[in-house]
């Protein structure tokens, strides 16, 4: 009996170890694999002999490649800041969720990156209960963050104060990207208005640009996406306002504007056309450049102009001869030019108090921040290391050959760097595809005749609560009208629900806001 | 062990009817205690994992702020609630879930049962092994991959299908954005990834059959189809209810992940299903508590069913899950 009840009790023991390593297996595997932010913590424990102790840092950032970076940049800022820095990359895709069960958890880190405008709309709220530092009145006692722009900072604050650092974007990047050696070959000029864009993309389609005898080309390679697709670029070359805009004397949101049916119209008779892919609404980034890059469509609209490069790259191998070009001076059907400006930034970095402790810890991390905005840090991020991953050429950096090191070592730190060229003295690019250096010029350019979104400093409550699921309606109608599924009349219907169910609040809300 | 339960052997026969049974029931617990001691693992489990947790449903009822916490934030009693049944679109997204649901259960749960019968009756055993291996293996592909080769194949860009409609004399039909073609392709999907693995129980409560029942049949003049009907099926029904009640349990679990990626604009009316606008309009803009009040919601639902169909099949003679 006894020696039984042994062998029982070796069994349970046996049972619970087993189950105990594989709960434990269980974890460490997930560790490694699912969760990449422990992996990044610094193992630099004396690796500076300087006096003074390394601060720690750790910072919370979306993540716009697939992999997360190994830590040769990193190694180099902590040598250089004296400080051991954790970084917690996230997927860009998800970011929004992972921001709000950390916000929710109240284990947001020392640092958190947001990941764009509407992020940090919905911050707003926390914000104004006090949950983040208020950095404005330490500003000036750093000579580095005191140079970032004051009208963009303007654009950040919240209730007249500012709490963030900005991560600077010029104003207004967007534009089309086209085949010049289609349109040479077809003998069309870069269309100067918006008849003329629809002509290209109907030349496109019907005249066999790439000349193989067969009609399988389209125009306009286009996603489903309102904003960063082509719809809200042509929609304000139509001179449909960003996002908001004064009628009487009031501010109205966009899709009230008869400009925005043209361009839904316009849009409604590329497609029925056959003049951009007919599956837009269902099309993701990848697969709307990969239409662009392997030969099917000759025009892709919305998207950063600076993107050129990438798309080139791409294109270039499947077609050794193609040749692209940049425009965006597209006039609208009053022969006026417009382009919609971002507030200047396209990111923000917030400290919260719940990592944050105390005024000295904030300070730290303002230090650490106001030397990464030195020339010599912001080019390590931006850039990565002179000689590895770009070298200097007429005072610019030119970008390495080694495009898959930079975009695994260098990419992932360079969405994360505070200011723009001009205020923290980092390198400009240095271009030599002719595409991108008329990019450059028409960035400039769209500035000129820039249109800026009223409401990017103003404040609705209801839009916070409930703007993102409100829009919904109106994207889908949108969408609906020019699948011709909708006519005029159902989308202004769409209109009047979205008024009802809140937007006549945001419409009050934003108006009184302004007012003030 | 006998001389661990001895104390407890001795006790008196005249005490009372509860002592006694109090008694009993200490006696059993002690004789079981290494089962016991192995079942500890699992209740931790639940207790820890899934019992805790709902600790958290209470900030359903408040206007949850998470910077107030749950002791701190206000309390709005069924406001969320009230919220979720006034909203327009809720009864059609809880149409839609309820439609994928059926869909799943009348279209898709028959499927691996007939899969596993065929693949039973597949004699060559390098076939057998051979299509088993090759239906299972979708299963081990994630939803992006299959949604993605699903686009490739019907858009109307140059996909595969839509060519050979054009080819045939067909005009193209434009899968990924009508909400006609939704709930097909849905379908489709969930069979293509899961029926192969599916068969896997069945196949194995299958091989568990004894034998001699088929010689018998065989002699008795009973054909393939005879045998599927009168022996393997009735063997396997058990099975088969079991795994229905607990399918029921899973009634709202449509794959989150799988509906989000073929929801586009054009299709909404019929593709958003409570999952995903627990997603926008929850976890996307932070409305922690109306996304836990919607969530819950479901959770009852998913109970409610489970209850009902128990019940149902134990009036019908069948073992339920509990």
């Amino acid at each position: 009996m006894k020696k039984r009840s042994f062998t029982i009790l070796l069994t349970a023991l046996l049972t619970f170890s087993v189950m105990l390593a594989g709960c434990s297996g269980g974890n460490n595997s997930n560790k490694a694999t699912g969760d990449p932010a422990p992996t990044q913590t610094a193992k630099a424990e004396d690796k500076t002999p300087a006096a003074e102790e390394p601060t720690a840092i750790t910072i919370m950032l979306p993540l716009n490649t697939s992999e997360t970076p190994p830590d040769t940049i990193k190694k180099e800022i902590e040598k250089l800041t004296n400080t051991k820095l954790t970084y917690q990359f996230f997927p860009a895709d998800s970011y929004e969720e992972k921001l709000n069960t950390a916000f929710a958890t109240g284990s947001l880190p020392q640092v958190t990156y947001l990941k764009n405008q509407s992020t940090f709309v919905q911050m707003k709220e926390a914000i104004k209960d006090g949950q983040f530092w208020e950095i404005g009145p330490y500003l000036s006692e750093y000579p580095n963050l005191n140079k970032l722009k004051p009208e963009i900072l303007n654009n950040t604050k919240v209730e007249g104060k500012p709490y963030s650092l900005y991560i600077g974007r010029p104003l207004a990047r967007q534009g089309m990207i086209y085949r010049k050696d289609w349109a040479d070959k077809l003998g069309l000029k870069a269309p100067a208005n918006v008849d003329e864009l629809f002509a290209m993309a109907k030349a496109f389609t019907e005249q066999d640009p790439d000349g193989n005898g067969q009609k399988d080309t389209t125009g306009i390679a286009d996603r489903n996406e309102l904003v960063y697709g082509a719809f809200k670029t042509v929609s304000s070359w139509f001179g449909t306002p960003n996002t908001w805009g004064t009628k009487d004397g009031q501010l109205q949101p966009e899709f009230t504007f008869p400009q925005y049916i043209d361009t839904m119209d316009f849009f409604k008779e590329l497609r029925s056309g056959g003049y951009m892919n007919q599956d837009f609404a269902a099309t993701s980034k990848t697969d709307a450049v990969n239409m662009f890059t392997s030969g099917k469509a000759g025009m892709y609209i919305g998207g950063s102009m600076q993107d050129i490069d990438s798309l080139n790259k791409d294109l270039i191998k499947n077609f050794p001869d193609a040749v692209l070009d940049t425009h965006s001076m597209v006039a609208g059907p009053d022969g006026k030019f417009a382009q919609w400006m971002i507030p200047g930034y396209n990111n923000l970095v917030l400290f919260p108090k719940s990592a944050v402790k105390d005024e000295a810890e904030l300070k730290k991390i303002l230090a650490f921040f106001d030397k990464m905005m030195t020339p010599e840090l912001a080019n390590m991020m931006f850039w990565g290391i002179e000689g590895t991953h770009y070298t200097v050429v007429e005072g610019k950096a030119k970008v390495g050959d080694n495009k898959e090191l930079i975009e695994r070592e260098v990419k992932p730190f360079k969405d994360s760097v505070i200011g723009e060229s001009e205020t923290n003295g980092m390198y400009e690019s240095y271009n030599t595809l002719p595409g991108r250096i008329h990019a450059e010029e028409l960035l400039k350019e769209n500035v000129k005749v820039g249109v800026p979104d009223p409401t990017a400093a103003l404040d609705s409550a209801t839009y916070t609560e409930k703007g993102v699921e409100l829009q919904q309606l109106i994207t889908d109608a949108t969408y609906k009208y020019m699948y011709g599924q909708i006519d005029k009349a159902a989308f202004e219907k769409a209109v009047e629900d979205w008024k009802s169910r809140g937007g006549s609040k945001i419409i009050e809300e934003y108006n009184a806001a302004a007012a003030k | 062990m006998q001389e661990a339960t001895a104390p407890s052997s001795t006790t008196p026969k005249f005490q009372p009817k509860k002592q006694k049974r109090n008694s009993e029931l200490k006696k059993r617990l002690w004789r079981n205690k290494w089962l016991y001691v192995m079942l500890l693992p699992g209740v931790l489990y639940f207790i820890i994992f899934k019992y805790l947790p709902m600790y958290g449903l209470v900030i359903s009822f408040q206007d949850y702020k998470p910077y107030q916490g749950i002791t701190g934030s206000e309390w709005v009693g069924m406001e969320h609630f009230k919220r979720l049944f006034a909203e327009p679109e809720f009864f059609n997204i809880l149409k839609n879930t309820l439609i994928l649901f059926g869909l799943n259960l009348f279209i898709y749960f028959p499927v691996p049962i007939i899969l596993a019968l065929m693949l039973n009756e597949l004699r060559g055993h390098f076939f057998k092994r051979l299509f088993q291996t090759l239906v299972y293996l979708p299963h081990f592909m994630s939803w992006v991959i299959i949604v993605s080769i699903t686009y490739v194949m019907v858009t109307m860009d140059g996909g595969i299908i839509n060519e050979l409609l054009v080819y045939f004399g067909f005009n193209k039909i434009n899968f990924l954005l009508s909400p006609g073609w939704f709930r097909p392709m849905y379908i489709l999907q969930v069979i293509w990834r899961e029926a192969g693995w599916g068969t896997i129980i069945y196949l194995a409560s299958i091989a568990a059959i004894d034998p001699g029942l088929y010689e018998a049949a065989r002699m008795d003049g009973a054909g393939r189809l005879r045998q599927v009907w009168h022996i393997t099926l009735p063997a396997i029904r058990g099975v088969i209810i079991t795994l229905f009640i607990l399918k029921i349990g899973h009634v709202l679990d449509l794959g989150f992940e799988h509906v989000y990626l073929l929801l586009n604009s054009m299709n909404r009316e019929v593709a958003e299903i409570i999952d995903t606008y627990v997603y926008t309009a929850g976890l996307r803009q932070g409305q922690y508590s109306y996304s836990t009040a919607i969530g819950f919601f479901k959770s009852v639902i998913g109970l409610i069913m489970v209850m009902l169909v128990n019940r149902i099949s134990k009036k019908m003679g069948e073992e339920g899950v509990y």
